[in-house]
């Protein structure tokens, strides 16, 4: 054994190997510790180095108009993605930089600059149209470049631009909800976004392993609003017209509103932006000011602040001080609480003392001795005065809040504005006096609105809301929104008696409201005038607030101008024909039927017969027998032509010229300008000129109510016999 | 044998007698061969999971390492059979040329052209790239062998017990660190060298003396000059390895990420992800932190357990070695290779900085591959002297 190894040898081979042995447990136990005790800490770092989420958008659920119309809707756009590390070469590059701008339409040196980026990621176009997207895709394809990549997304339409734009509100690039509907109902309509997760390498490229889990995205809920495309339609269009006729500095407003179910049927603020690009300042007189503006800074503040402006909903988000809209809530509480009837007398003398301080009528001469009735109808300050004195300032509070004007009235849009008001501990008479005919207190126009409906609907304060329905991407209903009743505010009786009390004011000759008479309907309102103090110049909000039919309410209709610059400041003559106009064509609509009284009927429309091919003095038989009269042109013994033709409309009493030779002559005469003329002088002009006049708007014949506009331009030719259409207003109202 | 012995008292270092009767050869030990092999097979199947997708991504073949890798195992594999048959004796001749040649190799590099930028591989055309300190390894054990043989009844003198080593590693370590600035390489060397003075019986003094100054010199190099600057921010690395995740740290924590997330179980074969380029080269130092990411915890633990046998085998056929000089021949490749193994693992798990040490059976490269085997030959061979089974004593 002297050869073998030693036992001195043997130990210390012995004590070697123990302490390698040693090293082998404790890189067992380092490794015990990384990969059970620590494993959740690696675990998750390898699934972040190791995979790659991508996002499945839910698709936007659609907003559609009571009829179903689609208002807002979702399409899929892509976002083109580059990975600049994959490009292989420069003539690679060149390719790409070159096709990607063509196809994109984007400057050629951005594109490069991109490609030059060390990184494995950049977007280089947002939202891209599915057709222009195909287009990248063939082109990636047909030169085999994988570092070209998808992420496809969804865009936000919304078909009519301008239309509804307030209500509707937009969406961020994001696809969230930033404004109006969108916003409000932002959880609703964005469903639940999916996510795919898949292995990748870490040169980004998919594993080939099949490593991929989605959750599906959940597309979000559609809407179904209470607005009517076209009640809306119409609205706008009347709005729009009144806001330019009147120079409207600061914005108008209108609602459309069921007063018994609180649903609202239009709103809109005029001018308005497009949603499809909200960020666009709407008004190019300021969006050139401020491109204009050089200092960073300041331009994007002033841009901020401007869009801002344009997106506030005036309707619910501005309060302003209603005036004599308002005596409507001082009228119902009054007779409500039996301090007046229609009948109790008042006196008005131009002016009425409150505490040694004169406040006055509208009317400086004063209306003289009045009923109450009579009073609404003039819109006496005097006698509201004197009604909202006898309430005294604890019921006149109580009823203020009892119309909901102290609360928000949580109409399903974001940014309700609450309302500023004096509260009863403060209220002295005079400013119970202010309070009463609607100055002091400011609130937003939907409550009032509201606080309008609660006063003619049979004394309900109803919830106004927007949305009706809210549906599932299949289509079933997961949820309605039904009239909601706050509580009752007066009685049905009293209601009844406001409802005819405005009834008068406007069909009365000597209405107040005269101006929102439409012919066949029975339309009640009530004007407002609500001076804006602490202005430099005398600035005004004129208003107007109808409804109808008068004796059993069911649409209201409110405009509000702010700041309007025309030939009268009051909402009597600025306001109350928009509503007219907008009354005009919703109501038939909506399928309330006009009723015509005797007097109505007597400019009503007949079809014109046909009188071509016979005797003159049939013809005339045969007109006179609907009410139209004839002017026989020439000696021939059949008539030959006859203007206007036959089944056309005609107002009764109208003529029509029959032409009883070939090649009449003067048969084209030239239109009067007749705006400014009354109905007497204006039919008379027309007459002269040979033309026949059908009237819209008011036609009693009183002095004050004057032509503002006809329907064709004066100094323009037409045929005579032509029907020329004249709206009649009057200029001279006050409140 | 003992008049032998004293025959060759003269010199520190050289020739020695041939033996003056043919011993008994035996069998070679079997349990050995049969772990060899099972390491070699696991290894090969590992290597290969972990490299075909880097193989793939950048060679543009999945099989590219393995094919490679398979060759040289065959090759290996003859060697293995070739030297456990040959009488490893033939050593006690061929020291001076070993030493000398090995020398040699060791500054080669420095004439040739860089490598990867340092002077640590020789390029040989048509068979690949070769560190020369591999060969220094065994050499190193060879000749350490060889004084041990001649020198052991006087081991405790200066001039046998200690300056023939001195000069052998002294020597080796003065061109790999000096020339080569191969820290990992010197590392092993002086570990091995110091090792095996020890089981050679030198005074236990000197070693203590020897390691206090490799540590004093080894601390003055790395802190105090530039003469060893790329260690330093190994060092930092190593103790935050998520330091620099994109940088220099990227393949310790992509290593730690991939063992860590193996779990217990680990992935199964085959299924590693860190191994789709997340770790650089994972076929070669890092291949071990695939294994762990593929079969957990307990599937390592389990092939460093076959590294432990191994190593154990390894010494038992060296405790029992039929002279000193096989008994120190197989501590010495036992010892390479449990170092080597040791110290892989380590830098895999973040417990010893990061520096450039491949894992026996494990990692790609031929030429080591085919060392590693022929080693392995020399230690079948020196079993084949030795008294394994008591029955046989």
């Amino acid at each position: 054994m002297a050869r073998g190894p030693s036992k001195s040898m043997n130990r210390w081979s012995l004590i070697v190997l123990i302490f390698l042995m040693l090293g082998f447990v404790i890189l067992s136990g380092r490794l015990f510790y990384l990969q059970v005790v620590d494993h959740d800490f690696y675990q998750k770092q390898a699934i972040d180095y190791q995979t790659r989420e991508a996002t499945l958008s839910a698709k936007r659920g659609t907003i559609y108009d009571s009829n179903m119309k689609v208002l807002a809707q979702s399409a899929t756009v892509t976002t083109i993605t580059l990975s600049p590390n994959d490009i292989k070469n420069e003539e690679q590059r060149d390719l790409i930089v070159r096709e990607l701008s063509r196809i994109l339409e984007l400057d050629e040196d951005k594109v490069r600059e991109m490609s030059r980026k060390n990184t494995y990621y950049v977007e280089v176009k947002k939202q891209v149209e599915r057709t222009v997207a195909d287009e990248v895709r063939q082109f990636a394809r047909e030169n085999e470049l994988g570092c070209i990549g998808y992420v496809e997304s969804s865009k936000r339409y919304y078909p009519y631009g301008n239309f509804l734009s307030h209500v509707l509100g937009f969406t961020g690039s994001d696809n969230q909800g930033l404004a109006g509907i969108e916003a409000y109902y932002d959880k609703y309509l964005q469903g639940k976004s999916g996510r795919l997760v898949k292995a990748k390498t870490a040169k980004n490229g998919d594993m080939p392993v099949d490593y991929e889990t989605v959750y599906e995205a959940q597309d979000g809920y559609s809407l179904v609003l209470t607005v009517d495309e076209v009640v809306q339609h119409f609205l706008e269009k009347h709005l729009a017209a009144a806001v330019k006729e009147h120079s409207v500095a600061n914005r108008g407003t209108g609602i459309v509103m069921n007063v018994k179910t609180g649903e609202i049927l239009g709103m809109a603020v005029k001018d308005d932006y497009d949603p499809n690009q909200p960020f666009v300042i709407a008004d190019e007189e300021v969006r050139k000011a401020i491109e204009e503006i050089e200092d960073d800074e300041e331009r994007r503040s002033q841009l901020q602040t401007a869009q801002e402006h344009q997106w506030r909903n005036k309707a619910i988000s501005d309060t302003y001080e209603p005036g004599s809209v308002f005596k409507i809530v001082t009228a119902s509480a009054a007779l409500e609480e039996k301090v007046v009837t229609p009948d109790s007398g008042f006196v008005c003398e131009g002016s009425i003392e409150v505490v040694e301080r004169k406040i006055g009528c509208w009317r400086t001469s004063g209306h003289g001795p009045v009923s109450f009735m009579q009073g609404v109808k003039y819109s006496c300050n005097p006698v509201f005065i004197t009604v909202g004195l006898r309430l005294g300032p604890s019921l006149f509070s109580q009823y203020f809040e009892a119309f909901g004007l102290t609360e928000r009235t949580g109409i399903d849009l974001p940014g309700e504005a609450g309302s500023i008001y004096v509260s009863e501990e403060r209220m002295g008479s005079v400013e119970l006096a202010s309070c009463s005919m609607g100055q002091s207190n400011s609130v937003t126009p939907i409550q009032m609105i509201t606080a309008v409906a609660t006063a003619i609907n049979g004394g309900y304060l109803v919830q106004p809301h927007i949305v009706k329905q809210v549906l599932d991407s299949d289509g079933n209903i997961i949820e309605s929104f039904d009239t909601h009743v706050k509580r009752q505010v007066i009685s049905e009786e009293t209601s009844a008696t406001v409802s005819e009390l405005l009834f008068h004011a406007v069909n009365d000759a000597d209405g107040g409201g005269k101006n929102a008479y439409v012919r066949g309907y029975r339309i009640g309102g009530k004007s407002g005038t609500g001076e804006k103090l602490g202005k430099e110049e005398d600035l005004y909000v004129a208003s107007f607030l109808g409804f109808a039919p008068a004796d059993d309410p069911e649409i209201a209709v409110f405009i509000v101008l702010d700041e309007a610059h025309s030939y009268s400041i009051y909402g009597s003559v600025l306001a109350a024909p928009a509503v007219a106009n907008i009354m005009g064509d919703v109501l038939p609509y909506l399928g309330i039927e006009p009723q015509y009284t005797e007097e109505e009927m007597e400019g009503l429309d007949v079809t014109v017969p046909d009188t071509i091919g016979i005797s003159p003095n049939s013809a005339i038989a045969r007109l006179n027998a609907e009410n139209l009269k004839a002017r026989i042109v020439g000696e021939g013994d059949r008539v030959l032509a006859q203007v206007p033709e036959a089944g056309q409309p005609l107002p009764t009493e109208s003529t029509v010229i029959l032409y009883t030779e070939e090649n009449p002559e003067d048969i084209y005469g030239e239109v009067p300008d007749v705006q400014g003329l009354t109905i007497a002088q204006a039919n008379q002009a027309m007459t002269n000129a040979g033309f026949n006049v059908r009237l819209s708007g008011i036609t009693n014949h009183s002095q004050s109510v004057l032509c503002i506009n006809q329907s064709l331009e004066s100094g323009s030719k037409a045929l005579k016999g032509t029907v020329i259409t004249l709206e009649f207003r009057d200029s001279a109202g006050g409140e | 044998m003992i008049r032998m012995e004293q025959k060759v008292t003269r010199l520190p270092v050289g020739r020695v007698a041939r033996p003056q009767k043919k011993k008994r050869r035996g069998g070679i030990d079997a349990i050995f061969l049969v772990l060899v092999l099972v390491l070699l097979c696991i290894g090969l199947v590992m290597m290969f999971s972990a490299s075909y997708a880097s193989a793939y991504y950048y060679e543009g073949n999945s099989f590219f390492y393995i094919t490679k890798q398979l060759q040289f195992a065959l090759i290996g594999l003859a060697g293995m059979f070739f030297l456990s048959v040959l009488d490893y004796h033939i050593f006690h001749r061929l020291v001076v040329p070993i030493f000398i040649g090995t020398t040699g190799l060791l500054i080669l590099p420095r004439l040739m052209a860089p490598i990867a930028g340092v002077y640590r591989w020789i390029y040989i055309p048509g068979v690949g790239t070769f560190q020369p300190t591999e060969i220094a390894k065994f050499a190193l054990v060879i000749c350490f062998a060889h004084i041990v043989s001649l020198n052991y009844k006087r081991i405790k003198e200066v001039r046998y017990g200690l300056v023939p080593f001195l000069l052998v590693i002294g020597t080796f370590l003065a061109i790999t660190l000096g020339l080569q600035r191969h820290v990992s390489a010197s590392i092993i060397l002086f570990t091995m060298a110091a090792c095996l003075m020890i089981i050679g019986g030198s005074n236990k003094k000197w070693l203590l003396a020897g390691v206090a100054m490799a540590i004093a010199l080894g601390a003055v190099l790395v802190f105090f000059t530039d003469f060893l600057q790329h260690v330093m921010p190994r060092i930092e690395g190593w103790i935050d390895p998520f330091s620099d995740v994109q940088g220099s740290t990227y393949q310790t924590a992509q290593s730690l990420i991939a063992i860590g997330s193996g779990g217990l179980m680990g992935l199964g074969p085959g299924n590693s992800k860190q191994k789709y380029l997340y770790i650089p080269e994972p076929q070669n130092d890092f291949v071990f932190a695939v294994v762990c990411e593929e079969l957990g915890w307990v599937g390592a633990t389990l092939i460093i357990l076959l590294f432990a046998l191994l190593v154990w085998r390894g010494f038992v056929i060296a405790m029992r070695a039929g002279d000193k000089f096989g008994s120190m021949i197989a501590v010495g490749i036992t010892l390479q290779l449990a170092i080597q193994t040791l110290l892989n693992i380590a830098v895999v798990t973040n417990t010893f900085p990061n520096t450039g040490i491949s894992l026996p059976f494990f990692s790609y490269g031929g030429t080591a591959l085919c060392m590693l085997l022929g080693e392995m030959g020399v230690v079948l061979s020196v079993s084949r002297e030795a008294v394994l089974q008591k029955a046989q004593n």
